[in-house]
């Protein structure tokens, strides 16, 4: 009887279905009701299921519980003198003891042991005083709140606040640091937003300024000189020609209003009626000449700034540019990313108020900048503009060069001992063909003898040798191909390019030194025999100085073929080998389900097949293996030689259950088992103690490192 | 009961054997009873319960959310059904109230005129029962953990004070302030209590892993300082290196006539001393979980044979017989860990209090009527509550 109560309660428990099988627990409680005996037995049966590490095996257990408990006094009685246990194991009290997964099975449980806690209590919570203590606990302690269906525990909530609490401990780790270093980058933020504000006050006048410059001219109106000087010149001398002619004489006024500047006049009643201001306009009047002040000057000013840069506000521009790169890239990410860390750590101090205040600045800046619209000419311009200038130029700057030039610009090519070139653009391509290819843009026109060609020191006269050379190739081979030309096209196309050497130098020629080297018998400074020099030759130097070795790799072939031997798995093989597979051997024609065509390989592997399977029965028997390894307990490896089906329904004993392992093979389980495996753990380990070792040896008279 | 009672009556037994007997009975039949209930006051741990030595009606309770409540126990409604009414607290609202967790309350010994309290905000106050008004207040300079006074002392009225400071403060009543510092700790004293038989003989528990007597006339320093080797392993050392166990001692606890003490460590043991000598009686009383920080309050039975001690491991309290050290049972009722028990001398009955805010009362069970015939055997049943029937279904009786 108690072993079919065993066995009842595991097949009950470890079914995996989220209802209980009627019929077996029909019997499971007829067992029960036949005595109390079996009741303590089911119980204790029933608590080690409910402390498995499975979430469904615990749901099960508890769905038997509860039928249980509804029905026996005895089995009550047992489970309520144990119910703190219980209701860790479903209710989840003990924080620091979750429930298992899967989790969805473990959410589940835990509202229907919810609900069945305030049942039981409403149906026998008077006659047990636990009981009513534990659901009094559940509710005031752990905050169970059972109208709610998610019940959230009090451990759930603990955990959550934990994390909540790490996060803000870490915020404001974040937000303290980059307080530091927003402090420390205060200053230059500050700075630089001070030298583009003066840049821009350079390259554009402020508008308020303006009125300020009018008010200097109405009050120093007996000097009547204001200053001209508080607008760029650059923008002064473009305007002088766009000026009207009645505005040529006003020097303060004109500039200041600057491009584009239209001056209708139309008679019009002064506006103004201040007294000071009206005492202002007759000076000014006097001042700039004008009939009357019945004038109304209409000024236009265009909206859309354009500064271009000159020579003048070159340096005003790029250090605007610098600045403005400065912030836009370094600046104002940082100061984004500390608004960011200060609103998420809840800090609303000073330290916010003042990255914001900044940030804000640096944008106005920003587009202020991009409002000015500053028409730049590119450093890289300039350069070029530099090496162009240079032609006029008396070569003051020359620059530094070593050995060939690849490109000799076309006023120098007579210093070079060349002819200039055919068009001073496509010098430095015709020159790099000379070089590459000499072979074939060598046979060109033929050029006027230069006596720089015998300098030998001259490019020229290395050209030369090389046209020659080639030229006296071409034509000694060339003159019976020309019938052939087209197809000496082909090749020539073909043909490899190598780069120049001193086997090309002497091609054809015999190497006057090749291979030969000095000796000197005497090592003596002053005293040295009669025969000084001795040439020794050296075949190998020799040959080395000769040969040159090229490298013809050939082209890829991707291999298209597939290896496609039968796998166990019933798949394909699909190594890509280009012979031989290394698991599989030579690789052969085969049809589409791995069968080899030819009928000789087909019957080779056959017999391969049987020889293997012979030498493997004939001595070791699985089955007696299996007996031999119970008696002695040592593993002589008959589960690797074992069919896979019977080793899998070995390993998997309740199959109905989710396998838990399989959700914990993710890519980390894996690696760990690979970083954390004994093996490669104390490979690490000797390693590293020979690491400490050699170390204590080469420091072993030092006492400082004695001791570490 | 009925054989005691008539040697009893023939004068055969001595007056104690009767009433020894019984209390031990009752004892060992202490149980989790659903008609008695003790109010429920606290919203966070409680951390310590004392019961009034005069009259043994009132409790006092202190708690970690800075409250003191004071229950009546006695049950004066003539049903067995009861619940323990809390009579008074101290709590917010009140002007004197503690600012952090109370730690330790204790009556006067002498008349419920009078209790004391300590607290984590480095305070022991003396309170005025009847007017629930701060008589008075003693200042110290570190969280107190634990405080005592004499039950039996007349000639004194001193409060040994166990605080942050490895140094015992003595507080006195009489003239209200801290009279005596005795030194000789080095570590936080957790737990201080004077012993029942001696008036002048106190004994420290403490961090540093030591437990101290003291008699407090004498200047010098400690009486003794006790060794759970007995001083075989440290013979030639002196006796400041003797340890009384392996970690933080938070428990003390004499034994009801004051010849025993009995310590708690952290190093999950309880051992028995001799409070005479001094030297360790080596009862095994097996491991003791115990990994609180704080005092811990456990207490013996009074006036039972063999000597009962009630000992809070983790949410269960552990019953011991002080002088074999075997296990008695195990009282389960709590749902989280019980950090102090106080037992009732006159109707040995224990209360417990726990960090799941409950208190629980212990209360011995009732005998069990000897059913006698059949027909009263049926009435019986008939008044069994309906809960504790079997209720399988009529359909299973079928098959």
């Amino acid at each position: 009887m108690d072993q079919r109560l065993e066995q009842l309660v595991e097949a009950l428990t470890t079914s995996g279905e989220p209802e209980l099988n009627p019929k077996q627990l029909k019997e499971l409680k007829q067992i029960c009701k036949s005595s109390d005996e079996h009741i303590r037995h089911v119980y204790h049966l029933l608590m080690t299921q409910l402390n498995q590490e499975h979430a469904e095996i615990r749901l099960s257990a508890f769905q038997i519980v509860s039928e249980l408990f509804a029905r026996s006094h005895q089995f009550r009685t047992l489970l309520i003198d144990n119910f703190q246990e219980f209701l860790e194991l479903t209710v989840e009290t003990n924080y620091l003891q979750p429930l298992p997964p899967p989790i969805e099975v473990a959410q589940k449980m835990k509202t229907l042991a919810i609900k069945a806690v305030q049942e039981w209590h409403e149906k026998f919570g008077e006659a047990y005083k636990k009981l009513s203590l534990g659901y009094n606990f559940l509710k005031q302690k752990k905050k169970v709140d059972f109208q709610d269906v998610r019940a959230r525990t009090l451990a759930q909530r603990k955990r959550e606040e934990e994390k909540q609490k790490r996060l803000e401990t870490i915020y404001q780790e974040k937000a303290k640091r980059a307080k530091t270093e927003m402090e420390g980058m205060m200053a230059d933020i500050q700075f630089c937003l001070t030298e583009m504000e003066n840049c821009f006050k350079l390259l554009l006048p402020d508008p308020d300024e303006f009125n300020l410059i009018q008010e200097d001219t109405g009050e120093n109106s007996s000097s009547s000189q204001p200053k001209p000087n508080r607008v760029l010149p650059s923008q002064s001398c473009d305007l002088d020609d766009e000026q009207p002619c009645c505005s040529k004489d006003l020097p303060a006024v004109g500039p200041s209003h600057e491009n584009g500047v239209e001056k209708t006049s139309k008679d019009s009643d002064s506006e103004e009626s201040d007294d000071d201001f009206e005492a202002v306009e007759e000076s000014f009047i006097r001042d700039h000449g004008f009939g009357s002040h019945k004038y109304s000057l209409d000024i236009e000013i265009s909206r859309d700034l354009k500064v271009s840069e000159n020579e003048d506000n070159t340096d005003v521009v790029n250090s605007l540019k610098d600045s403005q790169k400065l912030a836009k890239n370094k600046y104002w990410p940082s100061l984004q990313s500390w608004i960011q860390i200060f609103t998420k750590a809840g800090i609303t101090d000073e330290s916010l108020r003042c990255a914001i205040d900044l940030k804000n600045k640096l944008e106005a800046a920003m587009k202020k900048h991009k409002e000015m619209n500053i028409e730049c000419t590119t450093r890289e311009r300039k350069v070029v503009r530099v090496s162009d200038d240079e032609e006029e130029d008396d070569f003051e700057e020359v620059p530094e060069k070593e050995g060939y030039e690849p490109h000799i610009p076309d006023h120098l090519r007579a210093e070079y001992g060349l002819e200039p070139s055919p068009s001073s653009s496509s010098s430095s391509s015709v020159k790099k063909i000379e070089v590459r290819k000499p072979a074939q843009s060598l046979a060109a026109p033929k050029r006027k003898r230069n006596d720089d060609e015998l300098d030998p020191t001259c490019a020229a006269a290395t050209l030369k040798v090389m046209r020659d050379k080639i030229s006296a190739h071409s034509s000694s081979s060339g003159k019976n191909s020309n019938s052939k030309n087209p197809k000496r096209e082909d090749e020539l196309s073909r043909a490899p390019v190598v780069p120049f050497g001193i086997d090309l130098h002497f091609w054809g020629k015999e190497q006057p030194t090749a291979g030969k080297i000095l000796k000197f018998s005497s090592q003596h400074r002053f005293w040295a025999p009669n025969e000084t020099e001795e040439e020794t030759e050296n075949k190998e130097l020799e040959a080395m100085l000769k040969t040159r070795y090229i490298s013809f790799p050939g082209k890829f072939e991707p291999v298209t073929h597939k290896c496609r031997a039968p796998l166990p798995n019933g798949s394909l093989c699909e190594r890509q080998d280009r012979i031989k597979c290394p698991f599989h051997g030579k690789i052969i024609p085969r049809n589409e389900i791995g069968v080899p065509i030819n009928p000789k390989d087909r019957e080779r592997e056959a017999k391969e097949k049987f020889e293997k399977r012979a030498t493997e029965q004939d001595w070791r028997d699985p089955e007696l293996m299996r007996e031999i390894e119970q008696a002695t307990g040592e593993d002589l490896g008959s589960s690797r030689i074992a069919g896979k089906s019977k080793k899998k329904g070995k390993k998997k004993k309740y199959p109905n259950l989710t396998d838990l392992k399989q959700e914990a093979n993710t890519t980390r389980f894996r690696l760990e088992k690979k970083v954390f495996h004994p093996g490669s753990v104390k490979r690490v380990i000797s390693a590293m103690n020979q690491m400490d070792k050699r170390r204590h040896e080469k420091f072993a008279n030092q006492f400082n490192y004695a001791l570490n | 009961m009925l054989g005691l009672l008539w040697s009893r009556v023939c004068g055969l037994d001595s007056p104690v054997h009767l009433t020894r007997a019984e209390a031990t009975r009752r004892v060992l039949s202490l149980e989790l009873n659903k008609d008695r209930d003790v109010e429920r006051m606290h919203e966070n741990g409680i951390n310590t319960l004392d019961i009034d030595p005069v009259e043994g009606r009132y409790m006092l309770s202190g708690g970690s959310d800075c409250m003191i409540v004071l229950y009546d126990l006695e049950n004066l409604t003539k049903k067995p059904s009861f619940t323990c009414k809390a009579l008074c607290k101290i709590g917010k609202g009140h002007p004197d109230v503690h600012k952090f967790s109370v730690e330790t309350v204790q009556w006067y010994p002498h008349d419920t005129g009078l209790f004391t309290s300590s607290s984590f905000d480095k305070t022991l106050k003396i309170w005025d029962t009847n007017s629930l008004r701060l008589a008075e207040l003693f200042q110290f300079d570190g969280n107190v953990y634990s405080h005592h006074m004499s039950p039996l002392a007349t000639k004194h009225s001193l409060i040994a004070v166990g605080t942050k400071n490895p140094k015992v403060q003595l507080c006195d009543l009489k003239s209200g302030s801290s009279s005596h510092i005795l030194q000789g700790h080095r570590g936080e004293v957790l737990s201080v209590c004077w012993s029942p038989r001696y008036d002048f003989i106190l004994a420290t528990a403490s961090t540093d892993s030591r437990v101290k007597l003291w008699d407090i006339r004498k200047a010098s320093g400690c009486l003794i300082t006790l060794d759970q080797h007995n001083g075989e392993k440290s013979k030639s050392s002196s006796e400041a290196m003797n340890t009384a166990h392996n970690g933080r001692v938070n428990g003390l606890c004499f034994s009801s006539d004051g010849l025993h003490l009995l310590t708690l460590g952290t190093d999950n043991r309880m051992r028995l001393w001799n409070s005479a000598t001094g030297e360790n009686t080596l009862v095994n009383y097996g491991k003791i979980s115990n990994t609180s920080r704080k005092c811990m309050k456990f207490t013996v039975s009074a006036a039972c044979n063999p000597d009962f001690a009630f000992v809070p491991v983790d949410s269960t309290i552990a019953v011991y017989t002080i002088h074999t050290g075997e296990k008695i049972s195990v009282l389960k009722g709590h749902y989280s860990d019980v950090d102090c028990c106080v037992f009732h001398p006159f109707y040995q009955n224990l209360y417990s209090g726990g960090k799941d805010c409950d208190i629980l009362a212990w209360v011995p069970a009732m005998r069990e009527p000897v059913p006698d015939e059949d027909s009263e055997k049926s009435r019986s049943q008939a008044h069994i509550h309906p809960a504790f029937q079997d209720a399988w279904s009529s359909s299973e009786e079928d098959e």
